[in-house]
Parts: structure tokens; sequence; C-alpha cells
């Protein structure tokens, strides 16, 4: 019953036209910008942060390496705010709405309401990266920057998986925490702890063996857009995806829904409890 | 004798059995067994935290009760929840909507999930019948016509059992006659109403059954129309002279107030003695207030603090 799939692809099509157009954008900006940059790159000093994204044979002042840090090392982060938005929504968001109610009183297994809701966000995630990679369609062709529109699809195709991950990670959390605000919080926490960490640790020798534990390693240590997919990492990425899938399922199919109110946040929740228990009801 | 025992329909409408509800510590519900016959509208009366909506949500399995058993038209509310789901309509108390969508795509939406039940024509009819203009979106309807719009996604695809909690609020008058009318079209159909409420007047009006629920536990079920008939009558009646001290010394009567000639009297069991004592002298006035549930209701909640303050002054017979 594809009903809430088509929903929830109708309710995020802004989101997918605006991220996706502003990955465009800015995708199309750097290859356009690349000729003026070119000359002034190569006596540039990298910070070793940055250079320890590109690793040791990658130069910024290449076409490859100017668009791996200038485009493939942030980006990521927009499609995160997505995942993020819609992990959130998906449960928390309509709980928190109050709109949950409605829907699971339908014939429909909540099973099936996560699933479909999954199905949606992992179409849209595709057609942003689709989108986004439109820019660099329009604009690799007419500029010397040494970069195949193969090797682009296939670096844009690599942001999917942590894409999703963050997703999965957000929903885990919308289907266990009180409300949209506190699992948005959690999930924003863990993206900004996992970045900070993999930057630490390209960044710091010490903390070398850090990276391993944040995602966005394995998002781009292979380089993708150099040495193609890594298949190792995306399985191990989507692999985790669908851990906290699993787990958004047992958590949601196994818990009260919250009545509606909009509002309902921890201390809500409390006062709530609390004047049922004076009015002994 | 009831007429609906002749729909040939065996299975009740909404079976409890021990349920019992924890929020953490509290205790929602104590305990529930409540037995809803199929083919009447029955009313769940109780004041707001009474455990109303919590035993209605166990119904459609968004809550999940801490023991006991509940059935819908014979079906588990867990266990079978889909086949439960499918043959009920559903009004939450607090209801709330898509507010991006137009009110006809949100019917569109809910339509999806019954594909078999489409009925167009039908939804038309209750579209038409209730003034909605499905062109409009949700987020600029006003409460009462969002209302509407929740009694109709659940009237439209005619559900065996019709759960509503709290339908009728925000609604006017009109528009409650309206949907009292399609509640009784839906009873006359074969189907089966649950209805929440704390308005006595809405019970008393629409209902022919009523639970009575309080801090979780069900008080009591009974008929309205028996409960009415057994309830207490409210007579005030003026004398051309006052009347002798002893007239109304009569089991199950009580005076409640004497101005000079004018008396204000309850009669407990029955009006049949008082009215008989009455005629002995000579009436200028009578007056008899139809004994409504908010008196009977009061009955129940007399030990509440909580409760509302008697509508007469009580004083002991003959004081």
């Amino acid at each position: 019953m594809p009903s809430v799939f088509t929903k929830s692809l109708r309710d995020q099509k802004w989101q997918i036209v605006g991220f996706g157009i502003a990955l465009a954008v800015i995708g199309a900006l750097d290859v356009f910008i690349w000729p003026a940059y070119r000359d002034a790159l190569q006596n540039l000093q990298v910070p070793p942060a940055l250079q320890a994204f590109l690793g040791s044979d990658l130069s910024i002042a290449t076409g490859p390496g100017f668009l791996s840090s200038e485009f493939f090392s942030w980006t990521p982060i927009l499609l995160i705010v997505y995942a993020v938005m819609q992990g959130t929504g998906a449960i928390a968001g309509e709980e928190g709405s109050g709109t949950l109610d409605l829907l699971l009183s339908q014939p429909v297994a909540r099973r099936d309401v996560l699933v479909q809701k999954v199905a949606a966000t992992c179409l849209g995630s595709v057609l942003m990266v689709t989108i986004g990679a439109a820019g660099f369609f329009v604009s690799v062709p007419f500029v010397d920057i040494n970069v195949t529109l193969r090797a682009i699809t296939m670096a844009m195709a690599n942001m999917l998986p942590i894409t999703l991950l963050f997703f999965a990670l957000s929903l885990w959390l919308g289907s266990m925490a009180p409300s949209r605000g506190v699992a948005a919080g959690g999930a924003i926490g863990v993206v900004t702890a996992a970045y900070f960490v993999n930057t630490l640790a390209n960044g710091v020798q010490a903390l070398d063996s850090l990276k391993y534990a944040s995602p966005f390693y394995y998002y781009g240590a292979g380089l993708p857009l150099v040495n193609g997919i890594s298949w190792p990492h995306v399985v191990l990425l989507l692999g985790l995806a669908a851990m906290f899938v699993m787990l958004a399922l047992h958590a949601f199919e196994r818990r009260d829904v919250a009545t509606g109110g909009g509002d309902i946040d921890v201390l809500g929740a409390l006062r709530l409890r609390r004047g049922a228990r004076l009015r002994g009801g | 004798m009831r007429p609906m025992a002749m729909t040939g329909r065996q299975r009740p409408a909404i079976e409890l059995s021990s349920v019992v509800k924890d929020y953490g510590r509290t205790r929602a519900l104590a305990g529930i067994d409540l037995h809803v016959e199929p083919g009447r509208i029955f009313g769940f009366l109780g004041p707001n935290g009474a455990g109303k909506t919590t035993t209605i949500r166990i119904l459609l399995d968004l809550i999940r009760p801490t023991a006991g058993t509940a059935r819908v038209l014979g079906f588990d509310c867990q266990r079978q929840s889909i086949e439960v789901r499918r043959r009920v309509g559903y009004v939450p108390g607090d209801l709330r909507m898509y507010e991006s969508m137009r009110a006809g795509e949100f019917l569109d939406f809910i339509d999806s999930f019954r594909p078999a039940r489409r009925d167009a024509a039908f939804r038309a009819a209750l579209l038409e019948r209730l003034a909605l203009d499905p062109a409009r979106r949700i987020r600029v309807l006003s409460k009462g016509n969002r209302q509407k719009l929740g009694l109709i996604q659940a009237l439209m695809h005619r559900p065996e059992l019709l759960v509503l909690d709290e339908p009728t609020s925000g609604l006017d008058p009109l528009v409650q006659e309206e949907v009292s009318r399609l509640l009784e079209e839906a009873v006359a159909d074969g189907r089966s109403v649950f209805l929440s409420s704390h308005a006595l007047s809405e019970v008393e009006r629409v209902c022919q059954s009523v639970g009575i629920i309080r801090q979780g536990e069900i008080a009591a079920v009974e008929d309205v129309a028996r409960l009415k008939a057994r309830s207490m009558h409210v007579v005030e009646v003026t004398f051309a002279a006052p009347p002798p001290s002893r007239l109304f010394d009569l089991p199950g009567v009580r005076v409640v107030r004497v101005d000079g000639s004018t008396v204000h009297l309850q009669a407990h069991d029955g009006i049949d003695a008082l009215v008989k004592a009455i005629a002995t002298q000579r009436v200028l006035d009578l007056r008899t207030e139809q004994p409504s549930l908010e008196d009977i209701f009061l009955a129940y909640y007399t030990e509440t603090p909580a409760a509302p303050a008697p509508l007469y002054e009580e004083r002991p017979a003959h004081a």
C-alpha cells in the first residue's frame, strides 16, 4: 500500500528540489571558478587537516583535489541536514504534531508506515543527489578541470550511504525520544562529534586511530573522486544504516504513541503525568 | 426488549476485560470490564482525566494495556489490530490532521488505506450534509470545520464501529443535530457507535446506553432510558395557600425549599405519590423538570470534592 510512501515523498519535494539545486549551484560554481584558482593554488600552504583529508598523493592544485576539498569534503553535511529533518520527522515529528494518531488508526501496520517512509527518503536522497550532479554535468564539459563525469557520478553517489546512515540514526532516535527536538538535538550532536573526530584524527597523529570511529572517515577516506567508490566502506555505512532502521522499527512497534499536542516535550510529559496523579485519574 | 437484538450480529462491539493501563507509576485504568452490544450508540461518560481517551486508544492499538484484553468486533485489539482498524472509524479527541493538505486530499489519503470501501457518492453526500468545502486547506479550517472533516473521514467508509472521542466539541448546535442524525442512521444500518463525552446533554440526547468512568474505573453501565426513569424528578409547585407541613412526608420525596406557598421538591422513586399528594390541594402552578443526566451523573460523583455545586440548596425535609 504505497499511500504513505507517496505522501511522504510529496511532503519533502521542496526540500529535495531546494537542497538539490543548492548542491548543483555550489558544484557548478566550484567548477567554473577552478581556472581562476588553479595558478594561485600552486603555491598554497594547505592546512594539515585538509591535506590529510586529501591524502598524501593528491594536491589541492589539481582538479580532483580542488573539488574534493571545496565540494565533497563538506557537502554531505547539507544532505545530512535533510536526513536529520526526515529521520526525526518520520515518527517523532508526526507524533509531536499529533497526526500520528489518525495515521496509525488506519488499517496499516506500523512496520509498513516506517518502511514506506524510509523508502521515500531513500528515493528523495537519490533525487537530490541527481539534481546536485546536474550542476557538474552542465559545467565540467566546458572547463579544463581533469575530472570525468563518471568520476563525478561515483563521488555524488558516494554521498548517499552516509546520508542514509544519519537518516536511520535520526529515525531511531525519533522512535524513542519524547519529542522531535530531543531526537534532532541528539542526531546533530552525533553528526557534529563524528565530523570533528574525523577532522581531528586526520590532523593529529596521536589520535589517528580515532578516525575509525567516525562515519566521515568511511565516507571520504577512499577519495572517491579519484579512486571510485570504496565498496567495503559503502557496505559498512549501509549496514549500520540498516541496523538503525531495524532498531527504530523495534522501538516503534513496541511503544505507546503519545497523544498529539504539538508541544509534548519532556517537561510537558512530566507535568501531564503529575497532573494525572493529582487528579488520581 | 431491544430492537437491535434482531439485527443478528452476535459479536459484541467492544469487550474489555480487566484492562489495566499504567503510565509509569500513574494508574490510568484500574482494571476495566466493559461489554458494549452492537447496533447501539454507547456513551462513554466521564470527566477529563478519568481514562476515556486511554481506553479508546487501547482499542486502536495506539497504546498497549499493562494487563487485560480488549476485543473489538471479536478481534483482539493487539494481535489483530489491523483487522480491528479495518472495521473502525475513529475521531481522536485531540484531532490533528495534515495542515498543508486540502480537505479533499486528506480524505483521499485516508481512503487509500481501504481502497475496497471507497464510496465517492457517500463521501460527497457527507460533505454536502455537513457543509464542508473539500477544496479548502486544513490550515485555514475553523475548529468546527476540522471536527466535521474528522467525522467525515471516520464515517465515509461505513465502518462497523465508530469510535468517537468527544466528537461534537466545537460544533454549533445545528451541526450537532446533523451529526446525531448521521450516527442514528449508522446505527439503523446495523453499525455501532462508541462515543466518549464529558457533555451529559450530548450523551443524553444521542446515546442509548451509557458507561460512566471515573478515576480509571467503570462506575456504572446503564440504559439511558432506565437511568432517567429511575432518577430524580425536580418539582416546583405553587399552591393557593401554604400547604400542610406533613403533606410531603412521603417515601423518596424531599422538600428542598419552601418560599411561602411555593415548594421545591425532589422525587427519587417515581413521581406518582407526589402528584397525588399535590392534587389534594388547590394548585396555582406546577413545573417539573426532566431529570437530566447531569443530576444522575452528580450522584455518582457526590464524594468527589471537585464536583460542581448542587443546583438546589440541600435541606432535610420538614426542617
